[in-house]
This record gives C-alpha cells, sequence and structure tokens, in this order.
C-alpha cells in the first residue's frame, strides 16, 4: 500500500480511531495521483468522491460563461476537497478540480465511511464535524468576499493557507480573494512598506 | 592519520528545473538527510547543459530564504540576483556568491540578460549552508566573491591547484568567512595529478565531481558529475584525476541542533518557520517585483 501519514495522522488525532482501528481500515484506502494540471472533476461529471490531500496542492474552481475562472478553495496537505453537492445529490457538477503541484489524494465515499464507521461508530460523528466545520468557514468567506477589504482578505487567506503564497501563482490567488492581481500586488506592497525593516 | 573512507558514490539522478533557469540533479537531502549533511543542507548541481539564446533570460522568480545561506558557483554561465534591499549583482564564471540570508532575503535569480541573447553552457552548484541558532536571524549579508579574488595554491609535480573559497587549505585561508567550521576548494587537477586532503574526522566530508574522472584512495572511480560521501572513520583522502577534473571539495563540522525545515525556510523548530511564514506573507521580507 502507499505510505498516507498525513492521512493516518488525520483519521488517529481528527477522528478518534486508535492504531490499531487504522491497520483494520487501511485495506480499504483507495489513493490517486494526480499529475500538474490534470483533472479529477470536470464540469458535467458526477463527483464520486471527496479527495483527502496526502501530498501537493489542488484547486476548485468554476468556470463563467466569458471562461473567466473563480476558484472556490484551495486544498494542499490535510485538507479535504469535493463537490459535495455533486456527491450527494448525485448531479452532474457545474466545477472543477485540478490539481497545480503533482498530488497524491486518498479518495473517500460512503463506502468507505460506512466501512470505517462500523470500526469505530464515532467516526461519522467526526465527520459531521468536518462538514459543520466546512459550513462555518464557507459563512465567513463569503462574508468576506461580500463585505472585507482587499486587505482584509488577503491577511484572513495567509492566516489559514501559511503557505500557499509559496506554492500557487498570485492570478490565481487574486482569483480566490476575488480581487485583480494588480489589487493583490498593491495590497502586498503595502504591507511591505509598514513591515520591512532593514 | 587514518584513512577517510567512502561511505557511498552517488550517480546523478533525475534532473528536474528549478524555475524555468536551472536544471539540477539533488544531492542533498536526495543522497542523505539533511542531519546527515550537517551543516550542509541542500545542494542542486546544474550539470553542464546548453541553454538556447533568448531574449527572455530564464530563471527562477522571486522567492524567500530564512535561515541559511546560500553559497552559488559558477562554472559556466552567468547568474544576475536582484533582492527587496535593492541589492543584486551578477555571478560569473568562476566567481561564488556567498549569501547569507539569516533573518531574511526576498530575491530572483536569473541568467544574466547578456548571456541570455546568446545562451550556451551552463554548470552551476547552489549550496545550502545551515546556520548556527543564534544566527539565524543575524542581517542578511552577500559575500560576492570573483574568481580574481579567491586563493589559489599551486600543488607541487605539476598536479594542479587548489581555489579555496572557505576554510583553509594548507595554511592558505579562504576568501568568505562562514559562520560555523567550514572548508570548500575547488581542486583541480590535471591528468595523472595527485593529491591529499584532510579533514577532522566528525567533519560532514564530500567530494562532487565536477570536470572529468578521478580516483579516490587510489581504488574507487568517482565518474564526472557523481557526488561521493566520505564516513567519518578517519581524516584524510586522497583523489588523482584519471582526466583533468575539477573537484568541488565540501566538508564542514556539524551544527547538531534540530532542523525544522519547510521549503525555503530552515528554522529550529515548527513554531519559528510558521513565524517565518507569517513574516513573509505580512511583508517583513520586503516586496519585489517578478
Amino acid at each position: 500500500m502507499i505510505e498516507v501519514p498525513n492521512f493516518k495522522k488525520h483519521i488517529i488525532e481528527k477522528c478518534g480511531l486508535s492504531e490499531t482501528e487504522f491497520t483494520q481500515i487501511a485495506p480499504f484506502i483507495k489513493t490517486k495521483n494526480v499529475s500538474k494540471n490534470d483533472f479529477l472533476l470536470q464540469q458535467g461529471e458526477i463527483c464520486s468522491h471527496s479527495f483527502f490531500v496526502e501530498q501537493g496542492v489542488l484547486r476548485f474552481y468554476a468556470l463563467n460563461e466569458e471562461g473567466k475562472e473563480s476558484i472556490l478553495q484551495f486544498a494542499s496537505e490535510n485538507w479535504i476537497v469535493s463537490d459535495r453537492g455533486s456527491v450527494f445529490f448525485q448531479e452532474p457538477s457545474t466545477y472543477y478540480i485540478d490539481a497545480i503541484e503533482d498530488t497524491l489524494t486518498v479518495m473517500l465515499d460512503e463506502d468507505f465511511v460506512n466501512r470505517v464507521a462500523k470500526i469505530n461508530p464515532n467516526f461519522r460523528k467526526q465527520n459531521e464535524n468536518l462538514l459543520q466545520n466546512h459550513i462555518r468557514h464557507l459563512y465567513k468567506r463569503i462574508s468576506l468576499l461580500l463585505g472585507a477589504s482587499a486587505r482584509i482578505r488577503y491577511l484572513e487567506f495567509v492566516a489559514m493557507y501559511p503557505d500557499m503564497l509559496l506554492r500557487v501563482p498570485q492570478w490565481m490567488i487574486a482569483s480566490y480573494l476575488g480581487i485583480t492581481p494588480e489589487s493583490l500586488s498593491r495590497v502586498r506592497k503595502a504591507l511591505a512598506a509598514e513591515n520591512f525593516k532593514r | 592519520m587514518k584513512t577517510k573512507n567512502i561511505e557511498k558514490v552517488t550517480r546523478p539522478g533525475t534532473p528536474h528545473f528549478v524555475g524555468d533557469g536551472f536544471r539540477v540533479h539533488n544531492f542533498i537531502p536526495g543522497t542523505s538527510t539533511m542531519q546527515r549533511m550537517d551543516p550542509f543542507i541542500m545542494l542542486d548541481y546544474n550539470s553542464k547543459f546548453n541553454f538556447p539564446a533568448t531574449d527572455k533570460p530564464k530563471g527562477v522568480g522571486v522567492h524567500p530564504h530564512r535561515g541559511f545561506e546560500t553559497v552559488t558557483i559558477a562554472y559556466k554561465g552567468r547568474v544576475q540576483h536582484d533582492d527587496s534591499s535593492g541589492g543584486g549583482g551578477i555571478i560569473g564564471e568562476g566567481d561564488v556568491q556567498w549569501m547569507t540570508a539569516a533573518s531574511g532575503v526576498l530575491h530572483k535569480e536569473f541568467h544574466e540578460t547578456e548571456w541570455s541573447k546568446t545562451g550556451g553552457e551552463f554548470q552551476m552548484v547552489q549550496l545550502w549552508v545551515n546556520l548556527p541558532a543564534k544566527d539565524k536571524m543575524s542581517a542578511p549579508k552577500y559575500q560576492a566573491i570573483t574568481n580574481a579574488e579567491i586563493v589559489k595554491v599551486t600543488l607541487p609535480d605539476e598536479a594542479g591547484e587548489v581555489e579555496v573559497i572557505a576554510g583553509e587549505f594548507q595554511g592558505n585561508k579562504g576568501a568568505a568567512s562562514t559562520f560555523s567550521p567550514i572548508h570548500m576548494y575547488n581542486v583541480k587537477l590535471k591528468k595523472g595529478g595527485k593529491t591529499q586532503l584532510s579533514f577532522p574526522e566528525q567533519y560532514t566530508t564530500s567530494i562532487l565531481m565536477v570536470e572529468g574522472e578521478a580516483k579516490v584512495n587510489d581504488t574507487t572511480t568517482a565518474p564526472q558529475d557523481h557526488f561521493v560521501m566520505f564516513k567519518n572513520d578517519g581524516e584524510t583522502f586522497t583523489v588523482e584525476a584519471v582526466e583533468d577534473a575539477v573537484i568541488l571539495v565540501l566538508s564542514g563540522e556539524p551544527i547538531n541542533e534540530p532542523i525544522a525545515s519547510h521549503g525555503p525556510f530552515v528554522m529550529n523548530s515548527e513554531a519559528e518557520l510558521m513565524e517565518a511564514f507569517q513574516d513573509f506573507n505580512t511583508g517583513k521580507f520586503g516586496y519585489l517585483e517578478d
């Protein structure tokens, strides 16, 4: 089996399984490698899994009628990304998931959740926690997009994704923040002017 | 003095690109861990590679460093660097740039504009040297060492010469100042030329065959572009050139402190790494246009 130390840590620390229980679920862990620029999901497909990022970076985005990308989420190590609506309602997705770096994912689906829950019923509750946490995060994200300045959006972003500035192009970060690349540049320049002491 | 025996000889692995301007084989930490190679924590080797002429210089865009030093040794080609303090310069053939990133440098490195216009053979080493904890947050500085400033020691019997980049060779001091004891030479041997090198047993010692092939300790062949790592079981070893050879010799006293590393930051703890990311994200490294 491919080693997935981050997923193991996630299952043990976040979901409360023991080492022994992890050994029991290990045979059911499915992984998928996705090369940089390749897709895990494209518009029109039914999304069959949630993807836990073991290593690498994925992005979840929409394309508007003019072909402009809007990035809803980045997922680096220990993040989960999915079109949950498509998975749950079994309807064609309107989104894309692709890899910004060569990425190793753990593929999660209902079958996996059921198998793990059989071994440790607490897993279902922990999954619910993750979902509720995700919804809370989305509320915050919507309110920032509707009301916050570019600077606050940026500072919230780097607090949540400390290494993303070094891993993805600036224009993608601008897309995620709902600002222009020029505006992102201005924010970073202003911060440097305030904080750079030499 | 006891012989320093070979731990392993590593052939150059599949190269990868750093940005679009550096096609490198990674030897550290590819060959052994940072802890084993302490104080040398990264070595990327751009073996000879022909870059075609271009009006748009290739290289690597804006990126930060904190907690260590970068040493760039140019064998072929020219590199231009610029940083967020307004500093910059050109590293030409035979030159060495010893950059102490320490508390933080934001910079970019590209093939020099005029060199790019003709292109040609490019060969370079970039090495990261760790800093002791007490110096990690000291002020950044550069040592731009031109080839003319590098002390050259002629070997007897027309064996060749030794360029002393740092440390000391037979009483001749190198041009670079270092924060922990380090010896770094380019040993240039003529075909058949032989010399003995000697370093304390506990020092981390290795050589990179930049040019030509050599016999190490009379028995082991070190082909071009191979990396030879020594055990900590003695002080001296010999190199004898099978053909004209250039050998980069690295030997340093281990710093023996915890290493926490993530991307371009090498600190002593996870908390210091998080601080590095936060400082970078909030502009404390300055700003530089791509």
